[in-house]
């Protein structure tokens, strides 16, 4: 229900105010002790300029590209064609949400979203009869 | 100068915007530049001219200032380096579960054409948050000259 409602807000938002172009980064997830790791490669973001949000179960990450360019510069040639990098994901509910953290270095932003400790996995005890 | 941009030629990427350049590669003959890398290639890189100079910039998330190798020769800009995606993978035994690896791994080249012209004894570089700029100066007599009009 709140994904409809998000959803048609947007429409009625006038075209100079609708988000700009976005670019997606590149990322590689991984789990290791009991925690999800994910890294992203946004290159140009400044801590300043980086947004990581979680909404419910929904991980956005997005953040502005700032380069200094000099008045008068055409551009000829360009990989890189937006000024943003954004992505968004889906987490379970086992991720504690209210542990992320977050590091940003030489463009790369690596998060760590530790499980809740109910769902952390458990060894069990073999006692002795 | 960069007149034929058609020689870098850009593969079928992922992106959003994929359908545009594949219908310009049905369109037209391909032969492309022997240089010339797949779109989305790392790292990414911008170029952009003023009057005076080329800029270059090179969006190489995780690199730092020793990571990148740049050089000049017969007007080719050639950028060299490594990037380890995941430093640590290769530690210990237990392999760790990986969902997902979209980030480059490993070594790299980037070659550029770079237009006659250029003073590479001024040419100058730096690099913050993974983005190194490099400033490529023209040689002073080959600047854009204004022609000034006179009254008759």
């Amino acid at each position: 229900m709140n994904e409809v409602t998000r959803h048609e807000a947007q429409a009625n938002v006038p075209a100079r105010e609708r988000r700009s172009r976005a670019m997606r980064p590149p990322v590689d997830i991984y789990e290791e002790n009991d925690a999800l790791f994910v890294v992203a490669d946004m290159p140009g973001v400044t801590r300043e300029g980086l947004n990581v949000e979680v909404d419910g179960n929904l991980l956005s990450i997005e953040g502005e590209i700032r380069i200094d360019m000099p008045e008068g510069l055409t551009a000829t040639y360009a990989e890189a064609q937006a000024q943003r990098y954004e992505r968004r994901f889906t987490l379970s509910h086992e991720i504690d949400t209210a542990a992320i953290e977050a590091r940003l270095e030489n463009g790369v932003l690596h998060l760590r979203l530790p499980r809740k400790e109910r769902h952390r996995s458990r060894r069990i005890e073999i006692k002795a009869a | 100068m960069f007149g034929d941009l058609k020689r870098f030629d850009n593969g079928i990427g992922s992106g959003f915007d994929w359908f545009r350049p594949w219908l310009d590669e049905i369109f037209q003959e391909g032969a492309a530049d022997i240089r010339s890398v797949p779109r989305g290639s790392f790292p990414m890189i911008n170029v952009g001219r003023t009057d005076d100079a080329v800029r270059v910039y090179v969006l190489a998330a995780g690199l730092a200032q020793d990571d990148l190798d740049i050089s000049v020769q017969d007007n080719v800009l050639t950028l060299r380096g490594r990037r380890d995606a995941l430093p640590g993978e290769h530690e210990g035994d237990r392999k760790r579960p990986c969902f997902r690896r979209e980030r480059f791994d490993g070594e790299f080249v980037r070659a550029i054409s770079l237009p006659e012209g250029i003073d590479v004894e001024r040419a100058e570089a730096r690099c913050h948050d993974g983005v190194f700029e490099i400033h490529l100066p023209k040689r002073e007599e080959l600047k854009p000259r204004r022609i000034d009009i006179q009254a008759a």
